[in-house]
């Protein structure tokens, strides 16, 4: 009985066993569906319903992949993680890309085997204060004490601007950013920072959401974005040019509604975005309707960014440096061609 | 059934050592030392594996190995520290900061423990029943759910509901109590301060030879000393002397509210106030437990004939029961003892800055370095555990000598 | 005749029992005895009533009086008391994790499985007992794991990401004590072995597993493990946890059988060596059920302290039950701050599990006591 158990579990730990590195590209082809790290839970960008579906800005990256590879957006195996593993996810293989809010540093970059394939939201660090408090800017929270989510690059920003500016202040650092809410609406903070698409996200979680402000300073820059493992340049690529397909679909004005009939009918520049004319695809190693499947079982970036963080969520999120460069924002694809 | 397989397989051995009682592989000593041989064999091809693979994937993966990170500038602050700390100050004094809050939790938590279990463990031989109920409900409540609810019940279910910092709660405009922590004044020493310290540090030894010379004195003559009182006098008159004959040499710093909050005097953060209550709820509840089955492992003879000699009820538990109650406890107590310290890593759930909080939650994010950090905290948990087992023995030897 | 002198037969005619008196029956003299013997018991028991009456009226209130539990959404959520629509909502998630719906009766399966071996080593026949549930429990965590993975068995496959909720506790939790135990024998017999150095390992390998907080060796598992291994090999994480608490749990097993083999009677090994038996025979067949029946009690003691542990994976992003309702309450339709319904939820299912478990192990220890004084 034993022996028999002994090789079950020797032929489980097998099978649980999979192959990584190499061509990525091959080994997602192969499995059939894309293994893609998203965080634990995060409003508006990765999160899961009672159904346990997931939706989010970054969660559609990841489907916006799959479409692209897999020519179906729902051929996605999502791996929560935390903060502090997600990177050693990345390096270790478990997964073939990484969408999880992270923001594009020169040390991460640089130093952990890693490649930053774009950006999906700029985002900056920011300052919610409660309107009872009167202050206008945070110049003037000296002294204060700060709720902030611990191992974020929030940490350093905030360390670094308070420095600057001589002021002192106290940070309390909380494992989950729901507890920084709650820290904050309990008065244990005077401020709340974070990036500022979650602070929206958090002011919507107050009792009292109109009682608490956020301030108009943005301490730093923060754009998130997708990662992929180094060294394997056509991954990279593919990772690059899905997210950018949907933004050159929001700027030609391809939606998931019309991209069929743009791909038979629109101009020269979507036929060649939707593969009807050019080889686009192939220089990637994929279908020629790749970016077609990506804008219609995905959508356009705009579409995306409505569904989940703006006008059609929640959270109600305006574009701001995230608009078009057209539309006043600095959201801007190569060109494709 | 039984027999009959038995007498088969006593055959078998008898078979077995007839034939190959000369084979070299079945004298015990070269058996041993084969056995052995083996087992190190297989240790140093698995390590030699393991460091051949991580070597492997570091470098595959480009990522920089070694401790030279902790030289580099942390750029975080930290909420609470013992010692002075900036941001531009190094990882590594973030590893000591992280190290004395650590240190700090856990005394406070064993300290409280330690009160809470005995106060509940004899409450539970109390004759009133309400009485020996809460003892009851205590243990089962508070053993049976996972410390980790236990830490977010008492943060952000009771504390946080404190009232705000400007309706403070106050004793005397002295001490504050609000959801920002508890604010107490602080002594601060000026010159001739020295003086009273040297004064608690001579009544601490004087309280040390008083107590070995009244033990001396109760053997050889059977007198009894009043040694608590005496103490008591000893550790508070002597110092206040010293304080008196100096001139009184502290000026108090009361906690005064200003902006944003309270300055001044000495803050008790909120974190550690629930990270402390419930670790000592939760390891006095096991206390309590193993202080009961401590005392019920006191045969009841003790206690009549305790009675029979004319005790009153309490000597018979001082003196009687809990000297020989402690030959259970102090074993329990031990291994109580180190699974607090190595729970106190649940800071990390609450914002309390201990050593894997800022270390190895933070460091370990903002720098990559997993397996140094890790290594490190590893390291430093294993110590901490072994000298709290080093100093427990040690209590045990004299516990099992008392009760010879 | 003697006849005469016979008198009417004295009959035991007992007096009427008199009631006791009325000062020690009834609720108010046992009130006197129990809760009002002394003036210092008397205002003990005062001051824990007030207390009592303090909280429990609030409580009840926010719990059941003024609370929602009829809605599907948020909205529902009107009063002040707790909104246990949240929980029922998300009670799917909370139990099966994102098990897929259709395949939930796997996880039931493998649930009732574990129920059944364990019912079956305790009611079986003491014959047969230990022959039987052993090798049942040895092969259980892995047909469990073929059920819920399913290729095995030509199932659909269901990856190890959509395992989660408290039926991932449960059968974490198992799969590892099971796996430790043949484990923590071996150690736990290193450690009383003459040979030095086998000694000496045991020795460092236990120590080690219980020096160290749990926490620490889950993020071993979570982000060093996957550097120990082969490159190009890529080990699933709720297996690498696996090990790793396994690991755990064996170093902790270790010195429970330890204790057990302390509490085992000299005259059990010198006769087993009387007959002639070699050193496995004799640590297998006569020490180890003596071994296993008297250190019940602390492996049950031992399983609850790690089945209450499992709820640290959360920090390592295990979809387990407290990582599941963090989870649901991030989500931006769920933003109203449930976190109190929650955490009293899982904790009310934790302390049902762990005292049923912690009375179990009393229970069977006060059978043991009374075996051994007969």
């Amino acid at each position: 009985m034993i022996k028999i158990s002994s090789l079950m579990a020797g032929g489980l730990a097998v099978g649980l066993t999979l192959g990584a590195q190499a061509a990525t590209l091959d080994d997602v082809k192969k499995r059939g569906v894309l293994s893609c790290g998203v965080s634990t839970g995060l409003a508006g960008f990765s999160q899961k319903d009672e159904k346990g579906n997931w939706s989010g800005l970054d969660v559609d990256v990841c489907r916006a992949v799959a479409a692209a590879v897999l020519g179906d957006a729902s051929k996605v195996q999502y791996k929560p993680l935390t903060a502090k593993e997600r990177f050693t996810a990345l390096q270790s293989g478990e997964i073939d890309m990484l969408s999880r809010n992270t923001t594009w540093t020169h040390t991460r970059d640089t130093s952990l085997g890693l490649n930053f394939a774009g950006t999906i939201y700029y985002d900056g660090t920011g300052f919610m204060v409660s309107k009872s408090l009167g202050v206008k800017s945070a110049k003037e929270l000296d002294g204060a004490n700060a709720c902030i989510q611990a191992g974020t690059s929030t940490e350093l920003a905030i360390s670094d601007y308070f420095r600057e500016n001589n002021i002192k202040y106290k940070p309390v650092t909380f494992d989950t950013s729901d507890q920084t809410r709650s820290g904050f609406e309990s008065g244990r903070c005077d401020f709340l920072t974070s990036d500022q698409s979650q602070l929206y996200a958090l002011r919507i979680g107050l009792k009292n959401p109109s009682g608490a402000v956020v301030l108009p300073e943005v301490i730093s820059k923060e754009p998130l974005g997708p990662v992929v493992r180094q060294g394997d340049d056509q991954w990279f690529n593919i990772v690059k040019w899905s997210l950018n397909a949907m933004i050159e679909g929001e700027e030609q004005g391809v939606t998931s509604a019309n991209a069929a009939d743009k791909a038979k009918n629109g101009k020269p520049g979507n036929k060649r975005l939707l593969g009807t004319e050019g080889e686009l695809g192939k220089n990637l190693g994929l279908n020629s309707d790749w970016a077609l499947q990506v804008i219609k079982q995905v959508g356009n970036y705009s579409e995306s960014f409505e569904r989940n963080v703006g006008s059609g969520s929640q959270l109600k999120i305006s574009r701001g440096l995230n608009a078009l460069w057209k539309d006043g924002g600095i959201l801007y694809s190569p060109a494709m061609r | 059934m039984f027999k009959q397989k038995t007498t088969e397989q006593i055959k078998a051995a008898t078979r077995k050592t007839e034939s190959g009682s000369h084979a070299f592989y079945n004298n015990p000593k070269y058996r041993a030392v084969i056995y052995q041989t083996l087992l190190i064999a297989g240790l140093a091809y698995f390590f030699y594996t393991i460091i051949g693979n991580t070597l492997g994937n570091l470098e595959a993966a480009g990522i920089k190995s070694g401790f030279g990170f902790l030289g580099n500038a942390a750029g975080y602050d930290v909420l609470m520290s013992l010692i002075p700390f900036e941001s531009t100050d190094s990882y590594l004094r973030v590893f000591i900061v992280g190290f004395l809050n650590t240190i700090l939790v856990s005394i406070l938590g064993i300290v409280l423990a330690t009160l809470l279990g005995f106060i509940f463990g004899v409450m539970y031989f109390s004759r009133n029943w309400l009485i020996k109920k809460v003892s009851v409900v205590y243990v089962e409540t508070f053993r049976n759910i996972p410390l980790l609810l236990q830490i977010l019940f008492w943060y952000s279910a009771v504390l946080a509901t404190l009232p705000g910092v400007r309706d403070s709660l106050s004793l005397g405009e002295a001490i504050f109590l609000n959801v920002r922590g508890l604010f107490i004044p602080k002594l601060v020493g000026q010159d001739g301060s020295t003086l009273v310290y040297v004064a608690i540090a001579i009544a601490i030894v004087a309280i040390f030879v008083m107590k070995s010379w009244a033990k001396k004195r109760q053997d050889e003559t059977g007198q009894q000393f009043p040694l608590l009182y005496a103490s008591l006098g000893i550790f508070f008159g002597l110092p206040l002397l010293a304080t008196l004959v100096a001139g009184i040499p502290f000026v108090v710093d009361y906690p005064v509210l200003q902006g944003f909050g309270f300055r001044g005097g000495i803050t008790v953060i909120p974190e550690l106030m629930a990270l402390t209550i419930a670790l000592s709820v939760y390891t006095g509840a096991f206390i309590a437990e193993a202080v009961r089955a401590g005392i019920q492992a006191v045969p009841h003879g003790q206690t009549e004939a305790a009675r029979s000699i004319g005790l009153k009820e309490g000597k018979i538990m001082s003196l009687i029961i809990v000297p020989q109650a402690m030959r259970v406890i102090v074993p329990l107590l031990n291994s109580e003892y180190q699974s607090l310290v190595k729970n106190s890593t649940l800071a990390a759930a609450i914002a309390y800055p201990d050593l894997f909080n800022v270390f190895v939650g933070t460091a370990l994010n903002q720098t990559g370095q997993a397996i140094e950090t890790i290594f490190m905290a590893i390291i430093v948990y294993f110590a901490v555990n072994m000298f709290i087992s080093f100093v427990m023995n040690r209590f045990n030897r004299n516990v099992e000598l008392v009760g010879r | 005749m003697a006849n005469t002198f016979k008198s009417d037969p004295i009959e035991f005619k007992p007096a009427v029992a008199q009631p006791a008196p009325d000062s020690t029956v009834g609720i108010v003299a046992w009130m006197r005895v129990n809760l009002f013997s002394s003036i210092p018991n008397a205002m003990f028991t005062i001051f824990i009533m007030l207390g009592l009456a303090n909280f429990i009226p609030g409580i009840i209130d926010w719990m059941f009086i003024s609370s929602t539990w009829s809605g599907v959404n948020q909205d529902a959520c009107v009063g002040d008391g707790a909104c246990w629509v949240f929980v029922k909502a998300w009670s799917q998630q909370f139990f099966y994790g994102s098990y897929a719906t259709d395949q939930i009766w796997r996880v039931n399966l493998s649930l009732i499985l574990l129920f059944v071996v364990i019912v079956l080593s305790f009611t079986l026949p003491a014959s047969y007992r230990l022959k039987v549930s052993v090798p049942l429990f040895l092969v259980l965590p892995f047909v469990c794991i073929a059920i819920l993975d399913g290729r095995l068995l030509g199932l659909e496959h269901v990856n190890t990401d959509f395992w989660g909720g408290f039926s991932l506790n449960v059968l974490m939790a198992a799969a590892a004590i099971i796996v430790a135990f043949p484990f923590s024998f071996l150690w736990a017999l290193g450690r009383r072995s003459d040979m030095p150095l086998a000694r000496s390992i045991s020795v460092v390998f236990i120590e080690f597993f219980r020096g160290v907080p749990v926490l620490a060796l889950f993020f071993m598992g979570s982000v060093m493990l996957p550097l120990f291994f082969a490159e190009g090999t890529n080990v699933d994480k709720l297996v690498r946890v696996w090990i790793v608490l396994i690991f755990f749990m064996s170093g902790y097993m270790a010195e429970v059988f330890r204790g057990g083999f302390q509490a085992i009677p000299s005259g059990q090994y010198e006769a087993a060596d009387s007959i002639g038996l070699g050193y496995w025979q004799k640590t297998l067949l006569i020490i180890l059920p003596q071994v296993i029946k008297v250190s019940m009690p602390n492996i049950l003691a031992t399983f609850v302290m790690l089945f209450k542990n499992t709820v640290f994976l959360l920090i390592i992003g295990i979809p387990e039950v407290l990582q599941t309702l963090l989870t649901a309450l991030s989500n931006s339709n769920w933003l109203g701050g449930h976190a109190i319904e929650g955490y009293v939820f899982v904790g009310v299912i934790f302390w049902v599990c762990c005292f049923g478990m912690s009375m179990l192990a009393s229970n069977i220890e006060k059978k043991l006591d009374t075996s051994h004084r007969n």
